[in-house]
């Protein structure tokens, strides 16, 4: 071994990490312990979708009553409109 | 934490980060020459080593898994964050003032120069004289020719000791 040797030995040396490593490893490995299991996160990702789906669904279904009920009423217009048209011909018919 | 795991194998890991911690670290230091992401990289490896605790048949197993994914994990961190200066070994400029063997301006010195050398050549020269490893070890744990091995390390050797003697540290 030569000077060289020796004194990348001693550049190269080992060094410690952070006096708390080991703690932080542990923490590490509790908190993906308590993190939710695969199967869980599928069935609350599942679960989130339906509501905003039906969600989207119910916003859907009243814009679909909202549009009958218009129709409604403008087929209420035009009955009542030609009632009175009706009635004005034969108002009009007796006057003569 | 694998649902497989016992009391008996946590105790083991225990054991294990106590066993090996430096030696993870100053792998992944070494190498990426920062020492927050030396320990980022030292704790994935220690995590990924208790999902796989069942696999680890011996200590000197153990040892060997650590040193090779702690290797990967370095080379892949290196790759992503693209830390290392992007100059020539031949490129760095002479110190100053003369270092002295055993001056720990010299080793900061040989630090500096090892950084600068391709991936592959650092990891042959940290495992070589952090590790004090013999280049068929070596070989095994980079998966390449033990022939490429010692080229890297002869060429690294020479490129050093060239620049070194430049400055008047020659045979001592």
């Amino acid at each position: 071994m030569d000077w060289l040797d020796r004194e990348l030995g001693q550049a190269l040396n080992r060094k410690n990490p952070s006096p708390d490593f080991a703690e932080r490893v542990r923490w590490s490995l509790h908190v993906q312990k308590h993190q939710p299991a695969h199967g869980l996160q599928w069935w609350l990702a599942t679960a989130a979708a339906f509501v905003s789906v039906a969600g989207a669904g119910g916003i859907g279904y009243r814009q679909h009553q909202g549009e009958v009920a218009r129709q409604q009423v403008m087929q209420a217009f035009r009955i009542a409109g030609a009632s009175l048209n009706h009635i004005q011909t034969q108002v009009r018919e007796v006057r003569r | 934490m694998t649902g497989l795991a016992t009391a008996g194998q946590a105790l083991d890991f225990d054991e294990l980060i106590g066993a090996h911690q430096s030696m993870v670290f100053s792998l992944a230091y070494h190498f990426l020459r920062d020492r927050e992401s030396a320990e980022e990289v030292a704790q994935e490896v220690f995590l990924s080593l208790h999902r796989n605790l069942a696999a680890i048949q011996s200590p000197q197993h153990a040892a060997f898994w650590l040193r090779k994914v702690t290797v990967q994990r370095a080379f892949d961190e290196g790759r992503r964050r693209k830390r290392r200066p992007q100059v020539a070994l031949e490129d760095i400029a002479e110190p100053a003032a003369a270092a002295r063997p055993g001056d720990p301006l010299l080793g900061e010195t040989l630090r500096r120069l090892i950084a600068t050398l391709a991936d592959a050549p650092r990891m042959v020269m940290i495992l070589r004289y952090q590790e004090d490893l013999d280049p068929m070890d070596i070989a095994e744990l980079l998966e390449m020719p033990v022939a490429t091995v010692k080229s890297h390390l002869q060429r690294s050797l020479a490129l050093l000791r060239g620049k070194l003697e430049r400055r008047g540290l020659g045979e001592h």
